[in-house]
């Protein structure tokens, strides 16, 4: 009874929580623009600051590549091995084909989903370990922040636990707690998924505007 | 009269004498064949046809192997006669041994706690502090650690529990666990071979063999009362870090062949494998209550080194005085609110918690 | 011309003083949280709410801020001073400030003070951590909105708030009027200089700053002998000279509007083509980026640091330079104002070329340049001297590195703190202004 809950009332709820949160949270950044109006001269007129900000942030400048190495490192082996995981595994495409697309396409194999996993789990516990070890972020973060990290290697956690599909339960429990990942998404850190997007490319139109690259 | 009483008495005893080698006989007569067989030289010569049969499958004769059309490792091997041997020296060595080890190692401790407590600094803390440990060696200790008890813990369930789930979980509730756990375990076991080379790579250089190290080996590393020098490694510590390091190797070769079962390797290798690993893993983690004692309850002033990373300027002096010396004549003694500062330690303005002063909103 | 470090000396005891010169500026605890907050809900648009979101506290930037750097101490990292904004914005302005009201605390008096060492000892608003931020997150902005917040509060340090104060009533700073001017005009004449002063109509104003004319007077001259040989038709006035913006550096933002409408007014009424900004850091991003937006609409001149001016001119071959200075070992350090906030990078270094000396970049120049630590107007702020002088620890290896004999400045902010840190180091190395270098090597 509680498993046909989770698997059908409870996913379209936490699917529509997600989906509504992240627009609101979105739109409430986007309906400030234009409340300084912008008046002088700009040092480059021709477009694209934004978008060249959005990409150039994806590698840091050479400056600090040193100083951030370890960071970068993790982080990217991190992101990557999670959306090979959340778009590639087997049974997420499934999943996505059968109650979201209608189409599917070509899954990871099983050797390709253990690598990608291992990554994931690298990065996110190195990450996690990192930030209560360094002062800086120790500082920096609040119980958001830990909750964020700790609920996404939870749903890896029992993702991969469930990975033979053996029991119903464990992909029941796996799936509730995408669900409640899902909730708790747009109200969270976590919501850098998109906002990468505004912050880089607002910061980027600006300073391109005043003919810095930014 | 009497001649007739003689005779009845002698009719009773012929009665009885000749009932009681009836049974002796009926008894003994079905016995007759298993003793001649037992005594002809030639019994065995008439064999039952389908004995040899039955030995070949049952691999009394180590080693047989038959043919067939599956393509695949052992695969001609029916019945893996090894696979006896292992169960019983996982049921019958290695569940207890290892339950007695980890149980005796863990004895040891408390009684060790109990008689002589806790080591303390001496002269008391000095208030100033050292860096001992900067945040990579924290963040690769933490890393490696965790990942071992992780596994440990998985593993632990895989082989103790079901003794212990069993009873809480039922086996339907066993079963689930147990299989989460092998997945997890698998899946966890190849990050423990990059956690130990970080682990390596890290702390090895101030883990070699140094002048002293002998010294405080034979007095006992200063648990039984005595000053004892020692530089930022003590030799108790190198000990340590090598059987983690070599016990993690033993573990990581053997939980890859046991994890990826894709290069060829037999049953006997598994086998093998799973014994090789199993006893590492209770060996280390065994060691590991000690090196666990030892960082929190068991001294005084140590967990620091490895949670903020600092320690008190006394606490070096008392357990790692060649340590504690390079580092004040390399200037790095901090005071304390300087400690505290880079900690991230806020004053209490600065805190964001409640405010001190106790007026509310 | 030589610098008198007489002057130099009695403008650091000067300083000293600022402290005990402020008008107090003290309201009730809720009323300070109201202003704060108000600023707040007008200033924050959709580039700083986009960067309060985004933030995922990856700590970054505290391996970009020298004040962090130098110090060790976490509580400067960039992001943590962003988070005053940030509770407000999530508590009052957000999508969800119905349910962060339940999670957060509101922002008290006692945030406020706190804040005034993060925003103002302990930041230059030199951006330098916006460069390392993996989210392209703009902190300097934000800082400098939680400057106007907290002096919007009256919690602007009572050394910066002096200068603010005066430059708001007076129209001076420092104490230099129109009759500062006359002087130092006077003083250039008496040198020999053609000097236009207070000219009907004029192609060019150059603005000047009470630092130039009191102190660093070979910038000054230097840029006299420019205009001048230059031929071009341009004049000082005396009723709008004043580069500095103590207002802007404060965040007061009337204060800020008073000192940039009266350079905008006056080169209107003169029909100037073009102002000049003088070496000063603040001063060009204050009438370049902000002077049209309080004008109210787009500015009927141009606008040019003396930098960007000079390398204009070396382009279309009207300043000719001797370039025989290769004995000359400089390195050159970039005023975060002008480099990394305004993109002029390539200008003062086609000039330092032209002038043919052994140019030596530092290891991290342009726009990785470290801030010297005294810039926004930390340099008056007597509280934050620990700090400076922490700060200008990395600035004095990264020179030595390079072994240059002098360093270039383009910022008189710049040049003031790099003339402490040499005497609070007994260090070998000359001090030099771009401006005044080139004025020594006329053709």
């Amino acid at each position: 009874m509680i498993g046909d809950f989770i698997d059908g009332p409870l996913w379209y709820f936490s699917a529509a929580v997600f989906v509504i949160g992240v627009a609101w949270r979105l739109f409430a950044i986007l309906r400030l623009r234009g409340r300084k109006k912008v008046l002088s001269k700009p040092r480059n007129t021709t477009g694209g600051g934004a978008l060249a900000t959005i990409l150039r942030r994806f590698v840091p400048y050479r400056e600090f590549a040193t100083v951030s190495r370890g960071r970068v490192i993790a982080g990217y082996v991190f992101h990557l091995g999670l959306f090979a995981l959340l778009f590639f595994a087997a049974p997420h495409m499934e999943f996505i084909r059968d109650r979201i697309t209608g189409f599917g396409w070509t899954p990871l194999p099983y050797w390709g989903f253990i690598v990608a996993s291992q990554l994931a789990f690298f990065g996110l516990l190195l990450l996690i370990i990192y930030r209560l070890m360094n002062p800086v972020t120790r500082l920096l973060s609040d119980a958001g922040d830990y909750v964020s990290s700790i609920l996404v290697f939870v749903v890896m956690l029992t993702g991969c636990m469930a990975l033979l599909q053996a029991s119903e339960a464990l992909r029941l429990l796996h799936l509730f707690l995408a669900e409640v990942l899902l909730i708790y998404f747009p109200f969270s850190a976590l919501m850098h998924t998109f906002t990468f997007v505004t912050s880089r490319g607002f910061s980027g139109a600006v300073f391109y505007r005043r003919g810095v690259n930014y | 009269m009497s001649n007739n009483v003689s005779s009845r008495n002698r009719h009773h005893r012929v009665v009885l004498y000749s009932l009681l080698s009836l049974l002796v006989v009926t008894l003994v007569l079905p016995l007759v064949p298993y003793a001649v067989a037992e005594l002809d030289p030639f019994a065995g010569k008439v064999a039952n046809p389908g004995a040899e049969f039955w030995r070949d499958v049952r691999q009394r004769d180590r080693g047989v192997s038959g043919s067939t059309q599956v393509k695949g490792v052992d695969s001609g091997v029916l019945i893996n006669y090894y696979g006896e041997e292992w169960r019983q020296f996982r049921m019958q060595r290695l569940v207890p041994y290892g339950a007695a080890l980890m149980g005796v190692v863990l004895a040891v401790i408390l009684l060790f706690y109990f008689l002589r407590g806790p080591l303390r600094i001496q002269d008391g803390p000095a208030g100033s502090q050292l860096q001992r440990f900067s945040v990579t060696e924290r963040t690769v200790h933490w890393f490696t650690a965790g990942l071992f008890w992780f596994l440990a813990l998985t593993g632990l369930i895989l082989l103790y529990g079901r003794y212990v789930l069993i009873p809480l979980l039922g086996p339907e509730g066993f079963g689930v666990t147990a299989t989460a756990c092998k997945e997890a375990h698998n899946l966890f076991g190849p990050l423990f071979l990059v956690a130990l080379l970080m682990l390596f790579i890290t702390f090895a250089k101030d883990n070699v063999y140094a002048r002293g190290d002998m010294k405080w080996l034979l007095k006992g590393g200063g648990l039984l009362g005595g000053h004892v020098s020692a530089g930022r490694f003590n030799a108790g510590e190198k000990i340590w870090f090598w059987i983690a390091v070599l016990g993690g190797i033993v573990l990581c070769v053997s939980g890859l062949i046991l994890d990826f079962a894709v290069f060829g390797q037999g049953r006997v290798i598994m086998g093998l494998s799973h014994v090789l690993h199993g006893i590492a893993a209770l060996i280390v983690i065994a060691v590991s209550f000690g090196h666990i004692y030892l960082g929190t309850a068991g001294v005084e002033g140590t967990l620091g080194a490895m949670t903020h990373g600092y320690v008190d300027l006394n606490w070096a002096r008392s357990h790692h005085d060649r340590w504690a010396r390079e580092v004040e004549e390399a200037g790095g003694v901090l005071t304390a609110e300087e400690a505290a500062r880079r900690q991230g330690k806020l004053s209490a303005s600065q805190s964001s918690g409640e405010p001190v002063t106790g007026e509310s909103q | 011309m030589a610098i008198d470090m007489n002057v130099f000396q009695q403008f650091a005891g000067q300083m000293a003083q600022l402290g005990s010169m402020a008008q107090p500026t003290d309201y009730p605890d809720e009323e300070r949280v109201e202003r704060a907050k108000a600023v707040f809900r007008k200033s924050i648009g959709a580039e700083q709410a986009g960067d309060l979101e985004a933030c995922v506290k990856c700590g970054l930037c505290a391996e970009a801020c020298h004040f962090r750097v130098s110090t060790g101490d976490p509580k400067y990292t960039p992001a943590r001073k962003m988070e005053l904004m940030k509770r407000f914005y999530q508590r009052e302005m957000g999508p969800f400030r119905w349910l962060y009201r339940l999670a957060t605390r509101d922002i008290t008096a006692r945030d406020l003070e706190d804040w005034q060492e993060l925003v103002y000892d302990s930041c230059t608003t030199c951006g330098r951590c916006g460069m390392i931020c993996p989210m392209g997150i703009n902190i300097a902005g934000i800082v400098t909105t939680t400057r106007q917040a907290l002096a919007e509060a009256g919690l602007v340090p009572a050394d910066l708030r002096a200068v603010q104060q005066e430059q708001g009533a007076y129209g001076t700073v420092f104490g230099a009027g129109p009759d500062t001017v006359r002087q130092a005009v006077e003083q250039m004449r008496t040198r020999g200089h053609d000097v236009p002063l207070d000219k009907e109509k004029a192609d060019y104003l150059v603005l000047t700053s009470v630092v130039d004319m009191m102190l660093f007077t070979d910038q000054l001259e230097a840029t006299i002998k420019i205009f001048n040989r230059l031929g071009l038709d341009w004049t000082f006035r005396t009723d709008g000279f004043e580069g500095a913006n103590f207002g802007l550096l404060a965040g007061v933002a009337d204060v800020q509007k008073q000192a940039s409408m009266k350079v905008i007014e006056t080169a209107i009424a003169i029909g100037a083509k073009a102002v000049i900004v003088p070496e000063c850091g603040h001063a060009y991003p204050a009438l370049r980026w902000s002077g049209a937006e309080i004008y109210g609409k787009p500015l009927p001149f141009d606008v040019y640091v003396i930098s960007e001016f000079l390398d204009l001119q070396l382009q279309a071959g009207k300043l000719k330079l001797k370039s025989d200075n290769s004995d000359i070992k400089v390195t050159f350090h970039d005023p975060c104002k002008h480099g990394r906030y305004s993109g002029i990078l390539d200008e003062p270094r086609a000039v330092i070329k032209a002038l043919g000396v052994d140019f030596r970049e530092l290891p991290s120049h342009g726009m990785m340049n470290w801030c010297c630590g005294g810039g926004a107007g930390v340099f008056v702020i007597g509280s934050a001297a620990p700090l400076r002088q922490a700060a200008f620890g990395i600035k004095y290896d990264e020179v030595n590195k390079t072994g240059a004999d002098k360093v270039l400045m383009a910022c008189g902010s710049c040049r003031l703190n790099f003339l402490k840190g040499a005497q609070d180091n007994n260090w070998d190395k000359e001090i030099v202004s771009l401006v005044a270098l080139v004025g020594d090597n006329l053709e």
